[in-house]
């Protein structure tokens, strides 16, 4: 992010980032950059808060009136971790069992996804152009030694990641979105089915299904599992 | 909540250690008009682009168009990284990539205006892959009389 500040400003474009990780900041030394301390993913800190994000944006665009960089400003205000529900449970049976498939648990997901389209008017899936199924169709054919080229199998992975933490919004007491990302690691055949993935791509012939198994398909959050699974 | 990468999760602060940042020498902050006359782009390295749109690749240092009056429905996120929230964004794309607070900016009189077109890269880009797409960007945003560009990654 910092570099863009670089090309841009060398070019007559005066710029301003936020910076999620200060140290980065601190290594690149961009023109004008607000540090906040919000989860990454989320630089203007609360989703579905107008106002907590027009200060944070109207604090770095202030910036552009200062010269004297490159500089890090601080932004003051912190984000409180998200109110926890205990008690959070799925209201569908989603727990793996013998006879499941990832087909059957994709399609019982569909009217919770729909759901969630029809609260919030959009939907984040779509990268791959592919229905649900079909993506599904791609991963359980990996896993049967028989994968797509990296970047369709990615994109139809992320597509499913969006699906899944999308129609888990729906669900009737949605808990906090890191119960949701807990959900998909602990309780779902996808999850599952991503960890079973990672060690065969990481051993395969294709280098870019390689760097998928190795970088782009399990967060590092979320690796120690890889051990379990 | 994030603070510092000693603060974080070792995990997590590892992964980021060992991305490395490049280095530059300094470039000279530009002067420019009061805020309230300056007409803004909006620049995201989340890797969003409109559904439809070429996703983003491995070593991607392009960028996608993004119209000022792109509909929240059109917009998806092809970030090659999984080491991000996007539950965020799922939920209000403004948390990401916030061009209504801009539009209210500009309503409020706080900034003067906002550029017909906004862009987003994949913040994981090789600088060296970036740079010539930038330079690019750069005569474009001053075609449409762009005085500053907000850059927000994820």
């Amino acid at each position: 992010m910092g570099a863009l500040g670089h090309f841009l400003e060398r070019q007559g474009i005066p710029t301003a980032s936020i910076s999620l990780v200060r140290e980065h900041t601190e290594t690149i030394r961009p023109p004008r950059a607000l540090w906040v301390t919000f989860e990454l993913g989320r630089p203007l800190g609360i989703p579905d808060d107008p106002d907590f994000q027009r200060r944070v944006l109207r604090a770095t665009a202030e910036l552009l009136e200062r010269t004297d960089g490159p500089l890090i400003a601080d932004y003051p205000e912190e984000v409180a971790e998200e109110a926890d529900f205990t008690g959070w449970a799925c209201p569908i049976n989603l727990a793996p069992q013998a006879t499941d498939t990832l087909a059957a648990e994709i399609d019982r997901l569909a009217t919770w996804h729909d759901q969630s389209v029809a609260r919030t008017g959009r939907t984040t899936v779509g990268v791959s152009g592919l229905d649900m199924p079909k993506a599904g169709g791609l991963l359980s054919a990996a896993l049967a030694g028989d994968p797509p080229p990296a970047q369709t199998l990615k994109e139809a992975i992320d597509d499913l990641r969006a699906y899944y933490l999308e129609a888990a919004s729906a669900f009737p007491d949605p808990g906090t979105s890191k119960k949701r990302k807990a959900w998909l690691w602990d309780e779902t055949l996808f999850g599952r089915a991503l960890l079973e993935l990672q060690p065969r791509l990481a051993a395969s012939a294709d280098p870019q299904l390689r760097v998928l198994g190795n970088l782009t398909l399990i967060p590092a959050t979320e690796r120690h599992r890889l051990a379990k699974a | 909540m994030v603070k510092r990468l000693s603060d974080m999760p070792e995990v997590e602060a590892h992964h980021l250690r060992r991305i490395e940042c490049p280095t530059f020498d300094d470039t000279p902050a530009l002067p420019g008009k009061p805020l309230s006359q300056r007409r803004i782009a909006l620049i995201s390295t989340a890797g969003l682009h409109r559904r439809g749109d070429r996703p983003f690749r491995p070593g991607d240092g392009s960028y996608r168009v993004i119209p000022a009056g792109t509909p929240a429905r059109d917009l998806v996120m092809s970030h090659i990284s999984v080491n991000f929230d996007r539950t965020g964004f799922q939920q209000d794309h403004n948390v990401a990539f916030p061009i209504d607070r801009l539009r209210e900016l500009v309503e409020q009189g706080v900034v003067g205006s906002m550029a017909a077109m906004h862009y987003s890269f994949m913040g994981a880009f090789p600088p060296d892959a970036a740079e010539p797409h930038a330079r690019h960007l750069a005569g474009l945003l001053k075609q449409d009389a762009v005085d500053a560009a907000l850059l927000v990654p994820v």
